[in-house]
């Protein structure tokens, strides 16, 4: 192929647009982007903003899937705009959309005030089982201790899981995988003591228990964090803690 | 408008921000801390950070190594003093992350294990795996949500700062998801906006990386120092120029040219050794190594790729275990963006804009010359990188001056006066309202899109790894022009909501400013010192003229006026900066001579 | 008055029937298979309590071409089930880590899966012994 055919050769996106100023609902636009080998879904989008049309807004800013800002439904599927290649994806137009289950701000940019509010309802920080002074040094944590929670540790709060979860998108009010995955990445903790307080936190309709094992989040995450072990791992501890609620409170008697 | 009225103003929610944060609200928990974010916190760029930071530990490590290193590494163009605080305080920031929870990598017996890193000459580099940075910022800001006093300004973009009476009040906000402004003031404010490397085509910063705050300080009259001093990494993906961290070379990894050749070696670096070698070869410094690979391409021993010509960075020996182990986003990186697999085969790589070396000039106590108002991180310069950063030593300056900005505010903010509301509010609407006349303007049809592009490319051209004091003219020029052009600016986007047409345009408006600092820096620096390397007769470095820190000055309508200040030094006299065998040998006769 | 107009979009009722939650669906219903072989074995239970007649009647119907046939049928849904089951089993049960790795999923799958596999044929075995 000629390099000047290179060039013209050129990919649909169709972006779903809505602009609250002017847009009752939202409705799908298309553009026409110059395609090339190495284009990310975040570069197409980039391209449509200096070039075409300057008033598509989305967010984005790392570009090497590690912030987190770039999730959208890229062909109907959650992923991150920037580790998504246009020539990984089958050909014919390219359907972006915001990510789903959220409310749309605008654009592609979507809600994320209520994902925040979960992720600092679970007590997010260590809780020390046994505190010590800067002066003391630091913790002892074996590399078995660590694996036990890295996993979980390693969630980039992109919200792709919350897109893929249906009980989620019946019940905006569940927990949700990726909050769940980060109480378990403190309860699984080796320095942390604060595990029953947390236990607490998710113990109601819209913690755990609205999961019903979908498991399709864990397919979706981009960093393999496994969510769907996060919260099935803590619908055990919860009904354990719930009995033993029960035994507590006669040993109390 | 909205008026909140807060004691102390932090603007910047990354590893600085939020370290100061968390220091002011503990250090009194009854005060009210504004922490502003143009992105979520944990979308800063910190999270970006790979390789680790730096902090002694090891028993046969001392204070005094690190403190040379830096300086050296510097090229003695640090704050001496600073630089001697700094390396004391390291260690223990990076306990109290680990107390915070950061996951850093174990030793087998459960005690921190520290890694290789360019220009150290011990280990002392912490990490958690190859994704430091991000479990930094995630475990900071974590941990600042156990704060009641902290209160977060998630995607509220800073328009302008209040200065009144002579002193930091405050800062003018545009909420994003509005469109909206929101003014705050607050007795004492910290900058803690991160650097400007987006400024240049190829670099590793995210998006978000616009040089916000030192444009803020700039255009209130605070001199932006050192601002020449711009580092090229020497590994990153050419075309998109995201990073493969330095921790690559310190696990082991070799930089070889066209021909599978060692090529450091023929530049200072030798002796060649299969193990990695503290301080040698492909753990030299950052400078040293961008400038190697400018040689070989000039010498046509790199290959030509259609994103420019690169090397290769070949981790194949290190064998697939410990790449999955010790650099997993790193394999990730190139099997996901470039399809190769680095236990398989050499991952192409070349120089690009990392890091900004200069920034806010602030003393030992993160205060800058206008009272009230601190800086901490990338967008200050506090003095520890001098002419050339060593990696690990800037995340670790987030927390080191972080915790110190944050204490200093809470200081300040306890013996000020109380703010002046009214004329703190006037001042908001003010600079609230030129931002949307920037919006409305009718303009002459100029996209900021295409002006961007330009200004990335003139400072590529211009301001690279080696610099021809003809070719900084013509970009000092360039960017005149491109201010003048920047007025004409037209914005499609007239909406409130979400409006990313008009903060972009906002961040160009930056990013022009603080270009013109580095471009009117470089020109008058008239030597060579770390990362600052000419090639028209001033190759040489000229401590009896420029053992100096440049300040560029804001002038409203005219290119900065630049100025030079004394650099402090305390224990190491400039000498000669060496690495490999005469770096070795230089070092052990200065050892035999103080024996 | 603000320009933000937050817009939920309606959610989708019929999401179970689309991949990729149509494996999920097919996993939960198969569970209903297992039901009905339970219900199988509790009614020759109980026939077997209401005496040798009703026992009788009960392995006739077993070995009825319909019955054959259900039982077929059911067998290759629960063995659906049991197999997802398994797929399933790494994302309920807590990390395992052995000398300080993480075992992957598709291990802790693959183990309990022969293990599953491997007590069914002891299983069978035993009953054809006892039975011969």
């Amino acid at each position: 192929m000629s390099e000047a055919a290179t060039l013209t050769k050129t990919v649909e996106l169709r972006i779903l647009r809505y602009l609250p100023a002017s847009d009752e609902s939202p409705s799908f636009r298309s553009f026409q982007v110059p395609y090339s080998d190495d284009m990310s879904v975040l570069q197409a989008l980039q391209t449509i903003k200096d070039t075409l049309d300057a008033t598509l807004s989305f967010r984005w800013s790392c570009r090497m899937a590690v912030c987190g800002s770039c999730g959208m439904m890229i062909n109907g599927e959650p992923r991150l705009a920037c580790n998504t290649f246009l020539r990984n994806l089958p050909p014919g137009p390219v359907t972006v959309e915001a990510l789903k289950n959220f409310p749309i701000e605008r654009d592609l940019v979507v809600s994320v005030g209520d994902f925040v509010k979960k992720i600092e309802s679970i007590y997010p920080y260590i809780i020390p089982k046994e505190p010590k002074t800067v002066a003391q040094g630091t913790y002892l944590q074996t590399p078995a201790q660590l694996a036990a929670y890295e996993s979980f540790s390693d969630c980039i709060n992109c919200m792709l899981c919350y897109a893929a979860c249906p009980q989620f998108g019946e019940n905006p009010d569940f927990i949700g995988p990726g909050a769940m995955a980060l109480l378990q990445r403190y309860n699984g903790d080796s320095r942390d003591g604060g595990q029953q307080k947390r236990l607490d936190a998710i113990a109601g309709e819209d913690g755990v228990w609205s999961c019903t094992a979908v498991g399709i989040c864990s397919e979706v995450c981009p960093k393999h964090v496994d969510p769907a072990n996060a919260i099935n791992q803590n619908k055990t501890n919860s009904a354990f803690d719930f009995f033993l609620h029960y035994l507590r409170k006669d040993a109390a008697q | 408008m909205e008026h909140f009225e807060a004691d102390v103003l932090i603007i910047g929610a990354g590893g600085a921000g939020l370290r100061a944060a968390i220091a002011a609200a503990e250090a009194d928990p009854s005060l009210t801390v504004a922490l502003v974010s143009k992105v979520l916190p944990m979308r800063s760029h910190t999270v970006a950070a790979e390789g680790g930071a730096a902090g002694v530990t090891q028993a046969h490590d001392t204070l005094d190594n690190h403190f040379n290193d830096t300086v050296h590494g510097g090229d003695w163009l640090c704050e001496q003093d600073v630089v001697e605080f700094f390396v004391s305080r390291c260690t223990q920031e990076m306990v109290q992350l680990e107390h915070w929870g950061c996951p850093w990598s174990r030793k087998p017996d459960g005690n921190i294990n520290v890694r290789a890193f360019g220009g150290m000459k011990i280990e002392r580099t912490w990490f958690a795996a190859d994704r430091s940075g991000f479990h930094i910022l995630h475990t900071l800001f974590q941990t600042s949500t156990k704060y009641p006093s902290i209160k977060r300004f998630d995607e509220y973009f800073c328009v302008d700062l209040i200065v009144e009476d002579g002193r930091a009040q405050g800062a003018t906000l545009l909420s994003l998801s509005t469109g909206e402004f929101t003014a705050i003031s607050a007795r004492s404010v910290v900058l803690a906006t991160g650097g400007a490397g987006r400024v240049f085509r190829q670099n590793t910063n995210g998006g978000i990386v616009t040089g916000d705050g030192m444009a803020l300080a700039f255009r209130h009259g605070v001199p932006l120092r050192d601002m020449e001093f711009v580092q090229y990494h020497p590994t990153c993906m050419p075309g998109t120029g995201l990073l493969f961290t330095e921790a690559c070379r310190g696990e082991g990894g070799y930089l070889v040219n066209k021909d599978g050749y060692r090529y450091l070696q023929d530049y200072g670096l030798g002796p060649v050794s299969p193990e990695p070698r503290n301080k040698a070869m492909e753990l030299g410094p950052r400078d040293r190594l961008s400038q190697a690979f400018w040689h070989e391409e000039r010498k046509g021993r790199t290959v030509e790729t259609p994103a420019g010509s690169v090397v290769y960075l070949d981790l194949r020996h290190l064998g697939k275990a410990k790449l999955k182990e010790r650099l997993p986003l790193i394999c990730e990186l190139a099997e996901e963006f470039m399809g190769i697999d680095p236990a398989d085969a050499p991952i192409p790589v070349r120089p690009a804009v990392h890091y900004t070396m200069g920034g806010i000039p602030t003393d030992i106590r993160t205060a800058t010359p206008i009272p009230g108002l601190y800086a901490a991180g990338e967008c200050s310069s506090v003095g520890i990188h001098g002419a050339n950063r060593l990696g690990s030593n800037s995340l670790t300056e987030l927390f080191v001056f972080g915790h110190v900005a944050g204490d200093e505010a809470v200081k300040f903010a306890k013996g000020a006066p109380a703010v002046n509301a009214g004329r703190n509010l006037e001042q908001a609407k003010a600079s609230a309202a030129k931002a949307l006349a920037l919006r409305d303007q009718k303009g002459a049809g100029e996209r900021h899109a295409d002006l961007r592009k330009e200004m990335a490319l003139t400072m590529e051209k211009g301001c690279g790894i080696y610099r021809i004091g003809s070719e900084m003219q013509e970009t000092c020029d360039k960017l005149a022009e491109l201010k003048r052009r920047f007025a004409n600016v037209t914005i499609e986007d007239r909406s409130a909501a979400w409006n990313t047409d008009w903060v972009a345009a906002l961040e160009l408006g930056y990013q022009l400013d603080v270009a013109e600092a580095m471009a009117h820096s470089a020109l008058e620096r008239r030597e060579s010192r770390g990362a600052h390397q000419r090639i028209d007769g001033f190759e040489a470095r000229d401590d009896e003229h420029f053992l100096a820190h440049s300040l560029a000055h804001y002038r409203e309508g005219a290119s900065p006026e630049i100025t030079y200040g004394p650099v402090k030094i305390t224990k190491s006299k400039p000498g000669e900066r060496a690495y490999g065998a005469l770096g070795e040998a230089l070092e052990s006769k200065k050892e035999a001579t103080h024996v | 008055m603000s320009e933000r107009r937050p817009y939920t979009r309606p959610i989708d009722e019929d999401w179970w029937k689309k991949p990729p939650y149509l494996s999920y669906t097919a996993r939960e219903l198969s569970g209903i298979a297992v039901t009905i072989y339970g219900g199988v074995l509790f009614t020759g239970l109980f026939s077997l309590w209401r005496g040798p007649e009703s026992y009788n009647a009960f392995l006739r119907f077993l070995q009825s071409p319909l019955s054959l046939l259900l039982n077929l049928l059911l067998l290759a849904v629960v063995v659906y089930h049991v197999v997802t089951w398994f797929q399933t089993l790494p994302k309920t049960m807590p990390k395992m880590i052995v000398d300080g790795k993480q075992v992957p999923a598709a291990k802790i799958t693959q183990i309990a899966t022969l293990a599953a596999g491997g007590s069914s044929l002891l299983l069978i075995l035993l009953t054809m012994w006892v039975a011969r």
